[in-house]
C-alpha cells in the first residue's frame, strides 16, 4: 500500500513533536524563574541587595516612615503648597501609614533568603551567617515598623480597642500553595519575634565587617535597633543593655559640637548606623522626595531658587521648644535650630523649613535616608536608664546631647523633670526624622496640635489595615474604628 | 468565429482517436476582453490547460467529457464536449453565491458551497483606492460580525478590530492576522505615535481577505484563534503578457467641524458668575476684577474695554486641510512555469491636525515557479517603511492636556496665538499662556517632534510537492520582522523642555517572528460522490522582542536632537521577551454528492507561555452543511436558487495575553538595584496550573439565494462562551504579593449576523446592487471570582475590584455612575438621583450608582449601493452604522465647566445654563470649582453620558472605466475615480466624532476623523 508510507511519515512527524517538546521551552531573560532563583551565592547576594531595595519605596523610607510621623504628631505643620500630607496633618480618618503591602513584601524577601541558606552548604558558614543576619535584621525592622503603625505598643494599650499585633509570617512564599491566611498575633508575640530576630541578627552579623555600614546591616545596626525595639516594647532593662552594647560599638560615631551641623550637610552623616542610600537614577523627584516634602530650598541660604513644595514645616510648638532654652543675653543658642531656616516664596508664603534633607548627594531631591544614628541610641539609653533607676547615668547621657547642641548641662534633674528633659531632647534631636508620633504613641500621650487635638484613646492613633486585605484574608480583624 | 470553431470541432471529431482536440476562446462577458490564464480542465481528471494571451485554449478531450472553465472572480462554466455547445465562452463575473472560492487556512480552499462554518470574504475591488493606510480600516461596515473602529483620525493611526464581540477581560482582543500564510504580530508597539502594525501592507496589493469567524473554522489555529482569524491573500502574477499597472490618486482631508466655543466676553461673563455664585458676598466689581487678574488681564478694565477684547480661534490654527498622495506601480506576468508580481507604492498623508502625518514606501515581490510537474514553489516578500509624526500628547493615554486636538477648543479665547511680530505668544520665557492650559499648544505641536519610523518585512516561501495525484506535501516558512524607532523630542523652547534644556526620548523596538512547518494533504473523489480532503501538519512559531529606550536631557540648542548631543543622560532601559509554540494540526473535510459536507478539525497546541502542568491543549472543531437546494424537494421550488443549512461547534484558545505577559504562570525574580549594586526581588507569584483562556462556540447558519440569485444572503446565530479568563486574583499581602493571575472569569457573546445582497436590476446599460449587513451582539460578564463583596444597594452588583466597567450580568464596558436629574429651577444646582429615585446633591459612590449602558454597541453594520451605468460608469455609496454605544464625553466634560475652572466653554452649554430662579434647563449655574457646597461636581454622573450611536455615509465613489479594447492603442484599461470618505455622520454625539477608542483618557485629545476626498486614475498597459 502506497499510503502506508504516509502513515509512517505521520508517525515520524508525531515523534518529532514528542521529542522536541523542549523547543518551546523559553526561559525569561529579563527575569529569572523563582523556582531555582536562590541557588548560588551570587544570586542570594543579589536577593539580599534586592531586599534592601524594597526599603526605598516612598511608602517606606522613601518618604512616609520619615515624614508621616512628623505630620501626624505635633512636630509638623502642613502648608498645603502641593496639598500633600495635609490630610495626615489634620489626622483625617484614613490618612495614615500605608506600609502593610510594602513591609510584607520586604519580609517575604527576607524569609526566602533565610529559607535558601541551609541547602547551600557549599557557601562558607561565615558568609551564610552574614547573609542570614542581614535578612533577620530587615525582618525585625519591618515587623517593628508594622507594629508601630498598626498596633498598640506594649506600654500604652487602650484595652477595649486592642485587636492585637500583626500577622507573623516567617516562611517565604514563592508559589500559590505557600500562601497562608494568618490571623493577627498578640502584641507580645510580635515584639518577642522582633527581639529574637534582632538578637539573632546581632549574633550572625558578628563577623560582618563594620565597613559595610551604613548602607548594609551590621552588628552595630542590629544592637542599635534592638535598643529601640526594647524601648518601644517597654522592656527597659533589656533596652539599657542593648543600648550599652550598641554604644560600645557606635559611641565614637557621635558628632561633636564642632562638627554637628557639618554632619547634617554631608552625604553620609557620620553618626549614621544604618541608612538607605539613594543614587542618581533613584531620585524620588519633585513630588514625593523628603527634600521637596520639607523645603522649598535647594541650598542653604539661597532664597532665590525654588526647588520643592515645602509641604511640611516645623510647627510653632516645635520652634518654641527650640526657643525655650535660648538665652541671647547669656549667649546660649541651640545649634540644632540652624537646621531650620526660612524658605523661598516660590510656592507661596515663605516658611521656616527643615533642611536636614537638601540634596546632599549632589542632586536636588537626592538624599540618603538615615534610619538609625548614634544620638538615638544614646537617647534610648538615657530613657532606659531613667526607667531602671539609673537617673544619674540618664542625666549624663542627656547632658551629652544638650552640651553638644550648645546648651548648658542640667544639674540635679530627677524624676518626671528628668524624663521630660530626655523626651524633649529626643524630640529636638530627632525632629523630622520619623520619630515623634511613635514617641508619643508608645507613652500613651495625646497629640496636642493646632488643627485639633487627638486624644490617645482616639481610634486614629492606629492605622487601618487595608480594606482589600480583609477581603483577601478572612482571618484578619480590622483595627477599632475602621 | 463560431463557424470556424464548429469546423474545427467537426474536424477534430472526425479523428480516429478517441480523443479530440477542442479549441476555443474565453472572454469576459462584461468587457468582451479575452480572459488570460483561465483554467480549462476535463472534469474528474487532472487534465487541464490555461488560456493564452488572446484568451484561447486547446485541450484534448473525449466526446462526452465535461470541460470546466474557471477563473478567479468569475463563475465557473461547464459544457460537454461533442454536445454542440459553443467553445466560445463568456465568463460572468461572480456574484456572492455558493460557487465562490474561499480560503480556509493551511493551503486549503473550498467553494462557498462546501463551507461548513462561518467565513466572510472581501475582494480586492471592494477595498481598493480608498483613502486609508491599512486594510483593516477599509473593512469597516463591510462584513457582518466584524466591528472595526478607528482610534482616531490620524492617518495610519491605530485601528481596533473585534470579531464577534469582546471575549476577554485582560487578554488581547485582536484577531489573528495571517498574510499569505504568515501569522503576524499585530501588537501595537509604538510608544509615541498612534500606529497600526498592518500599515506595512498597501491595501491595493491585496487580492482577497477571508475572515474566519466561528470556532469550528478557526479551531485549526487553536490557541491563538479565540478572537477570530483574518486571512489575507495578496495579488499574484498571472501567465501571459506582462501587465503594467499604474495608479495615482491625490486627496485632501478637511479640518473637522469645529466645536462652537465662547468668545472672550461671554467667557468672562460666565466665569464672573461662577466666582460670584461660589462666594455669595462678592460684589460684581470684585468678582470681575478677580476674574480678569486670574487670566492676566488688568483688573480695572472697563466694560467698554472688555467689549473690545479680541477673541482668537485656536481650533482654526490646530486643524488644517491635509493633503494625500498615493502612487503605485505594479508589474505582473509570466508563463506557464514562472509567474511574477511586483509592486511599489508611495503613500503620503497629512492629518487634519498640525504636524501629524504619515508616509509609507512599500514594495512587494511574489514569484512562483513550477520546478517540475510535481514541485511548485512560491515566495513573496513584502517590505514597508512607514514614517509618521504624531500629535503631541501621547497616542494611548499620556498627557492629553498638551494635545492640540484637546486643547484648541479649551484654550481661553483671549490668548493670542502669535505676537504682533509673528512669533509665538505665551512662550515659557514669557510665563506661558493664561488659564489652566498654560502652554501655546500650536507652538508645542509645531516645535516638538513625536515621530516613529517602522520597518516591516513579511516574507515567506512555500512549496507544494505532488507525491501522487492525491497526496501533496506542503512545507512552509514565513517571517514577520519589524523594527520601530520612536522619537519624542521636547524642544527646549516648549514648557516640557524648557527647564531641562530639551528632552529626548528614544525608543527602539525590534520584533522577530517566524513560523515554519509542513502540511500533508490528501484529496480524492471516490465514485464521483465521496469527496475526501484531509490534512495533517506541524507548525512551529517563535517570536522574540527586544527593545531599548533612552532618555536624554540638556541639549545645547534646538538644533541638536540626537542622543550624543545631550549633556545629561537620565535613563537607559532595555529588555527582551519571547515565546515559542508548536502544534500538530489535522482536518478532514468530507463531501457527499455535493449535498452533505462535514468538517472535523483537531489541533494540539503547546506554548511556552504556560506552566508545565498545562503546557498543551487540544482544540477541536466540528461542522456540517446540508445543501438543501440540491435536494429534489427544494430544487422543485422555482424561486429558491440556493439554500444551505450549516452548523458548527468548536473550541479555541487565547494565548495572546496582556502586553509583556510572556510568563504568566512562572514565579519571577526581577532585577533591582541598591547602593549601586545589582539585586533581584521576587515580583510574581507562580501559578503552574495556569491555562489559556478558552472560547467555546456554537454557530448555526442559513445561506440562501432566491429568484435566480437576485437576492442572496446568509443568517448566522452564534453563542460563544469564553471561560478560564485570566484575572488578577487578590492574595493576602502578608504573603508578599498583591495578586496572582488565575483562570477565573467567564464572558458570553451571543449574536445574530445577517448579510443580504440584492441585484435589483441588471442589464447592459444599468445595474443596481445593494449589500446590507447587520450584527447584533449581546455581551455579558458571567463570572468574575468568588469573594468579591457585592455593592450594598438594591442592584447588589458584583463589580471587578478597581474596574467599574466590568459588572457581572452586564456587558463589558459598563457605565456605572449616578444618574443626573437635571437642575433645580429654584437654585440652579445640579441634582442627581439616589438609590431610591429621590433627588440628592451628593450621590453616594457606589450606593447610588447604577448601570447606564455600555461602551460596546448593541448592533452595527453597513449598507452599500452600487450602480453601474453602461458597464463602465460606477457609483458606489457605502454607509456604516453602530447603535447602542454609550460613552462619557470626557472632552465635553471639560468644555461644560461653564467657567468653573479656566477652560473655554461650549456655546450651547453657555446658552442653556441656569441664570435665574425659574429657568428650566439641564445646565447648572456657573460655579467656581464646579462643586457646590456639600455637593458633587456639576459634571458628575450621567450628565455627560451620551449616545455614541451613529450612521455614517462612509464612502461615495464614482469611477469610469475606459476598458474597451483599443480605446487607446497599447492601453489595456484605464480607470478614473473619485471618492469622498466620511461624508456625513448622523449622531447625537456632541463631541467632534463618535468614533474613537478609549485608551485610558476617554475621548480627550482624540484627533477626530473628518471628511476626505480623492481623485485618481489607474492605467493598465
Amino acid at each position: 500500500m502506497n499510503s502506508l508510507k504516509y502513515i509512517f511519515l505521520l508517525i515520524f512527524t508525531a515523534s518529532i513533536f514528542q521529542s522536541c517538546s523542549d523547543w518551546i521551552d523559553v526561559e525569561p531573560r529579563t527575569t529569572i524563574d523563582s523556582n531555582n532563583a536562590l541557588n548560588s551565592l551570587d544570586r542570594i547576594n543579589a536577593a539580599v541587595n534586592g531586599m534592601y531595595d524594597r526599603l526605598q519605596t516612598t511608602n517606606l523610607y522613601g518618604r512616609d516612615l520619615i515624614a508621616i510621623p512628623e505630620a501626624l504628631a505635633d512636630n509638623g505643620r502642613a502648608t498645603n503648597k502641593s496639598g500633600r500630607l495635609n490630610p495626615e496633618y489634620r489626622n483625617t480618618t484614613g490618612a495614615h501609614f500605608l506600609i502593610w503591602e510594602f513591609a510584607y513584601r520586604t519580609i517575604n524577601e527576607a524569609n526566602l533568603i533565610i529559607a535558601s541558606l541551609p541547602a547551600r552548604t557549599e557557601i562558607a558558614q561565615d558568609v551564610r551567617d552574614g547573609i542570614e543576619g542581614q535578612a533577620l535584621f530587615i525582618r525585625g525592622l519591618m515587623y517593628l515598623e508594622l507594629m508601630k503603625a498598626y498596633a498598640y505598643m506594649p506600654k500604652a494599650i487602650v484595652d477595649v480597642q486592642n485587636k492585637g499585633g500583626v500577622p507573623l509570617v516567617l516562611n517565604g512564599v514563592a508559589d500559590l500553595p505557600q500562601v497562608t491566611f494568618p490571623p493577627r498575633s498578640s502584641i507580645d508575640d510580635c515584639y518577642n519575634q522582633i527581639y529574637s530576630d534582632l538578637k539573632a541578627a546581632a549574633v550572625k552579623l558578628e563577623k560582618t565587617a563594620a565597613s559595610r555600614a551604613p548602607a548594609y546591616a551590621t552588628k552595630s545596626a542590629a544592637l542599635s535597633l534592638l535598643s529601640r525595639a526594647y524601648l518601644y516594647g517597654g522592656d527597659y532593662a533589656n533596652a539599657a543593655k542593648a543600648s550599652e552594647d550598641a554604644m560600645a560599638l557606635v559611641g565614637s560615631k557621635l558628632l561633636t559640637k564642632a562638627n554637628y551641623i557639618a554632619g547634617f550637610r554631608s552625604a553620609v552623616n557620620p553618626e549614621s548606623i544604618f541608612e538607605i542610600p539613594f543614587v542618581t537614577n533613584e531620585n524620588i523627584g519633585v513630588n514625593l522626595s523628603l527634600q521637596t516634602t520639607y523645603t522649598t530650598l535647594v541650598a542653604v541660604g539661597n532664597r532665590t531658587t525654588t526647588g520643592g513644595f515645602g509641604d511640611l514645616v516645623p510647627s510653632a510648638n516645635l520652634l518654641a521648644a527650640f526657643q525655650s532654652d535660648i538665652d541671647s543675653v547669656a549667649g546660649i543658642f541651640d545649634q540644632r535650630r540652624a537646621l531650620y531656616e526660612l524658605g523661598t516664596m516660590g510656592r507661596g508664603t515663605a516658611e521656616i523649613e527643615c533642611t536636614k534633607y537638601l540634596g546632599k548627594n549632589g542632586t536636588v531631591n537626592l538624599d540618603n535616608i538615615v534610619i538609625i544614628r548614634a544620638s538615638e541610641v544614646l537617647l534610648n539609653r538615657a530613657e532606659a536608664y531613667y526607667n531602671t533607676n539609673k537617673e544619674a547615668e540618664a542625666l549624663t547621657d542627656v547632658n551629652t546631647i544638650r552640651t553638644r547642641a550648645g546648651l548648658p548641662a542640667k544639674t540635679g534633674l530627677t524624676g518626671q523633670a528628668l524624663l521630660d528633659e530626655i523626651l524633649k531632647q529626643r524630640r529636638l534631636e530627632l525632629a523630622f526624622e520619623g520619630h515623634r508620633f511613635f514617641d508619643l504613641k508608645r507613652l500613651g500621650k495625646d497629640l496636642v496640635k493646632a488643627p485639633a487635638n487627638v486624644p490617645f484613646t482616639d481610634f486614629r492613633i492606629l492605622a487601618g489595615i487595608p480594606a482589600r486585605e480583609l477581603g483577601a484574608n478572612k482571618n484578619l480583624v480590622q483595627n477599632f474604628g475602621y | 468565429m463560431r463557424l470556424i470553431t464548429f469546423v474545427l470541432l467537426l474536424f477534430s471529431s472526425m479523428l480516429v482517436s478517441a480523443q479530440t482536440k477542442v479549441v476555443g476562446k474565453v472572454t469576459d462577458e462584461k468587457s468582451g476582453n479575452p480572459v488570460i490564464g483561465a483554467s480549462v480542465s476535463v472534469k474528474g481528471t487532472t487534465i487541464g490547460t490555461v488560456t493564452d494571451i488572446d484568451g484561447q485554449y486547446e485541450i484534448m478531450a473525449n466526446n462526452g467529457d465535461v470541460l470546466v472553465i474557471s477563473y478567479v472572480g468569475m463563475n465557473d462554466y461547464e459544457y460537454t464536449v461533442g454536445s454542440g455547445a459553443s467553445t466560445l465562452i463568456n465568463l460572468q463575473e461572480k456574484s456572492l453565491n455558493l460557487d465562490e472560492v474561499v480560503v480556509t487556512g493551511y493551503g486549503g480552499s473550498l467553494s462557498k458551497k462546501q463551507v461548513t462554518g462561518s467565513i466572510s470574504k472581501v475582494k480586492s475591488d471592494e477595498i481598493e483606492n480608498l483613502p486609508v493606510q491599512s486594510f483593516d480600516r477599509a473593512l469597516q461596515g463591510r462584513i457582518s460580525g466584524v466591528q472595526v473602529t478607528s482610534a482616531n483620525g490620524i492617518p495610519g493611526g491605530a485601528v481596533q478590530v473585534r470579531i464577534r464581540g469582546v471575549g476577554s477581560i485582560s487578554g488581547s482582543l485582536d484577531p489573528l492576522y495571517i498574510v499569505d500564510g504568515v501569522p503576524l504580530n499585530s501588537t501595537n508597539r509604538s510608544l509615541f505615535t498612534s500606529s497600526n502594525p498592518l500599515n506595512f501592507l498597501n491595501p491595493n496589493d491585496i487580492e482577497s481577505i477571508e475572515i474566519l469567524k466561528d470556532a469550528s473554522t478557526t479551531s485549526i489555529y487553536g490557541s491563538q484563534a479565540a478572537n477570530g482569524v483574518i486571512l489575507v491573500t495578496t495579488k499574484k502574477g498571472k501567465a501571459g503578457k506582462t501587465k503594467i499597472d499604474f495608479n495615482y490618486y491625490k486627496g485632501w482631508v478637511s479640518p473637522p467641524n469645529k466645536l462652537e466655543v465662547l468668545n472672550t466676553q461671554d467667557w468672562i461673563r460666565t466665569r464672573t458668575d461662577a466666582v460670584k455664585n461660589a462666594a455669595p458676598g462678592t460684589t460684581d466689581a470684585a468678582a470681575l476684577t478677580s476674574v480678569l487678574t486670574g487670566i492676566r488681564l488688568p483688573g480695572n478694565l472697563t466694560q467698554a474695554q472688555i467689549d473690545s477684547l479680541p477673541t482668537y480661534d485656536w481650533q482654526d490654527e490646530a486643524f488644517q486641510l491635509g493633503q494625500m498622495d498615493n502612487y503605485e506601480l505594479a508589474l505582473s506576468g509570466g508563463n506557464d512555469k514562472t509567474k511574477f508580481y511586483w509592486s511599489g507604492g508611495l503613500n503620503k498623508a497629512d492629518a487634519n491636525l498640525v504636524n501629524a502625518d504619515f508616509w509609507r514606501g512599500s514594495t512587494a515581490l511574489r514569484l512562483s515557479q513550477e520546478v517540475t510537474k510535481r514541485l511548485y514553489i512560491e515566495t513573496s516578500v513584502n517590505l514597508g517603511v512607514t514614517k509618521s509624526n504624531g500629535q503631541f500628547g501621547g497616542p494611548s493615554g499620556g498627557s492629553f492636556l498638551g494635545a492640540s486636538a484637546f486643547s484648541s477648543s479649551l484654550m481661553l479665547p483671549h490668548n493670542p496665538i502669535y505676537n504682533a511680530d509673528g512669533s509665538y505668544y505665551g512662550t515659557p520665557a514669557d510665563g506661558g499662556t493664561a488659564g489652566i492650559l498654560n502652554q501655546n499648544i500650536i507652538m508645542v505641536s509645531k516645535l516638538n517632534e513625536i515621530s516613529s519610523k517602522v520597518l516591516s518585512t513579511v516574507g515567506n516561501i512555500n512549496a507544494v510537492y505532488k507525491i501522487t495525484d492525491y497526496w501533496k506535501f506542503k512545507p512552509f516558512f514565513g517571517i514577520d520582522y519589524s523594527n520601530i524607532t520612536g522619537r519624542n523630542y521636547q524642544d527646549p523652547r516648549t514648557p516640557d523642555g524648557f527647564n531641562v534644556k530639551g528632552r529626548l526620548q528614544l525608543d527602539f523596538n525590534e520584533n522577530t517572528n517566524y513560523t515554519t512547518g509542513a502540511v500533508l494533504n490528501y484529496n480524492r473523489l471516490f465514485n464521483q460522490i465521496h469527496n475526501f480532503d484531509a490534512l495533517v501538519g506541524y507548525e512551529y512559531r517563535k517570536e522574540a522582542n527586544e527593545f531599548s529606550y533612552a532618555w536624554i536631557e540638556g541639549f545645547p540648542s534646538p538644533d541638536f536632537k540626537y542622543p550624543s548631543q545631550g549633556a545629561s543622560p537620565q535613563s537607559i532601559t532595555g529588555g527582551w521577551a519571547g515565546y515559542a509554540k508548536q502544534a500538530l494540526l489535522s482536518q478532514v473535510k468530507y463531501g457527499f454528492n455535493s449535498k452533505y459536507f462535514l468538517t472535523g478539525t483537531l489541533r494540539y497546541d503547546g506554548s511556552s507561555r504556560f506552566g508545565r502542568n498545562n503546557r498543551y491543549g487540544l482544540f477541536p472543531g466540528v461542522s456540517a452543511a446540508w445543501v438543501l437546494s440540491e435536494e429534489s424537494f427544494i430544487k422543485n421550488i422555482p424561486f429558491i436558487s440556493d439554500l444551505k443549512l450549516r452548523a458548527g461547534w468548536g473550541i479555541t484558545g487565547r494565548d495572546q495575553l496582556a502586553n509583556g505577559n510572556y510568563f504568566p504562570s512562572l514565579g519571577l525574580y526581577s532585577a533591582a538595584a541598591y547602593n549601586n549594586n545589582g539585586g533581584i526581588v521576587i515580583s510574581t507569584l507562580s501559578n503552574p496550573d495556569l491555562v489559556w483562556e478558552k472560547t467555546t462556540e456554537v454557530n448555526v447558519g442559513l445561506e440562501f439565494g432566491i429568484l435566480n440569485n437576485k437576492m442572496r444572503g446568509q443568517i448566522d446565530v452564534f453563542d460563544r462562551k469564553s471561560t478560564d479568563l485570566l484575572l488578577e486574583l487578590g492574595v493576602p499581602q502578608t504573603s508578599g504579593f498583591n495578586t496572582i493571575s488565575s483562570n477565573v472569569g467567564e464572558l458570553s457573546n451571543r449574536g445574530v449576523e445577517v448579510e443580504l445582497g440584492v441585484n435589483w436590476y441588471r442589464s447592459k446599460s444599468f445595474s443596481w446592487v445593494t449589500d446590507f449587513n447587520y450584527t447584533g451582539i449581546q455581551n455579558k460578564v458571567l463570572k468574575l471570582y468568588d469573594g468579591i463583596t457585592k455593592i450594598a444597594n438594591r442592584d447588589s452588583f458584583t463589580i471587578l475590584p478597581g474596574n467599574t466597567s466590568i459588572i457581572v450580568g452586564k456587558p463589558i464596558g459598563a457605565v456605572f455612575t449616578s444618574e443626573y436629574a437635571g437642575v433645580n429651577p429654584a437654585t440652579g444646582r445640579g441634582m442627581w438621583y439616589d438609590e431610591n429615585g429621590n433627588i440628592t446633591y451628593n450621590p453616594r459612590n457606589p450606593g447610588d450608582f447604577k448601570y447606564h449602558g455600555s461602551n460596546i454597541p448593541k448592533f452595527f453594520g453597513g449598507l452599500t449601493n452600487s450602480f453601474t451605468f453602461f458597464r463602465d460608469l460606477e457609483l458606489i455609496a457605502g454607509f456604516q452604522y453602530e447603535f447602542g454605544r454609550k460613552a462619557i464625553n470626557n472632552q465635553g466634560t471639560f468644555l461644560s465647566e461653564n467657567g468653573g475652572r479656566l477652560f473655554n466653554v461650549l456655546q450651547d452649554v453657555y446658552d442653556r445654563r441656569w441664570v435665574k430662579p425659574g429657568d428650566i434647563t439641564d445646565v447648572p449655574r456657573s460655579y467656581n470649582g464646579n462643586a457646590e457646597t456639600r455637593g458633587v461636581s456639576n459634571l458628575s454622573g450621567t450628565r455627560l453620558l451620551e449616545d455614541a450611536s451613529y450612521i455614517r455615509l462612509k464612502t461615495l465613489t464614482l469611477s469610469y472605466n475606459f476598458c474597451r479594447k483599443n480605446f487607446i492603442k497599447k492601453i489595456e484599461s484605464m480607470k478614473v475615480y473619485a471618492t469622498a470618505f466620511n461624508i456625513h455622520t448622523w449622531t447625537k454625539w456632541s463631541g467632534y466624532d463618535p468614533e474613537w477608542i478609549n485608551f485610558g483618557n476617554g475621548n480627550n485629545g482624540v484627533v477626530p476623523l473628518s471628511k476626505s476626498f480623492i481623485v485618481g486614475a489607474q492605467i493598465v498597459f
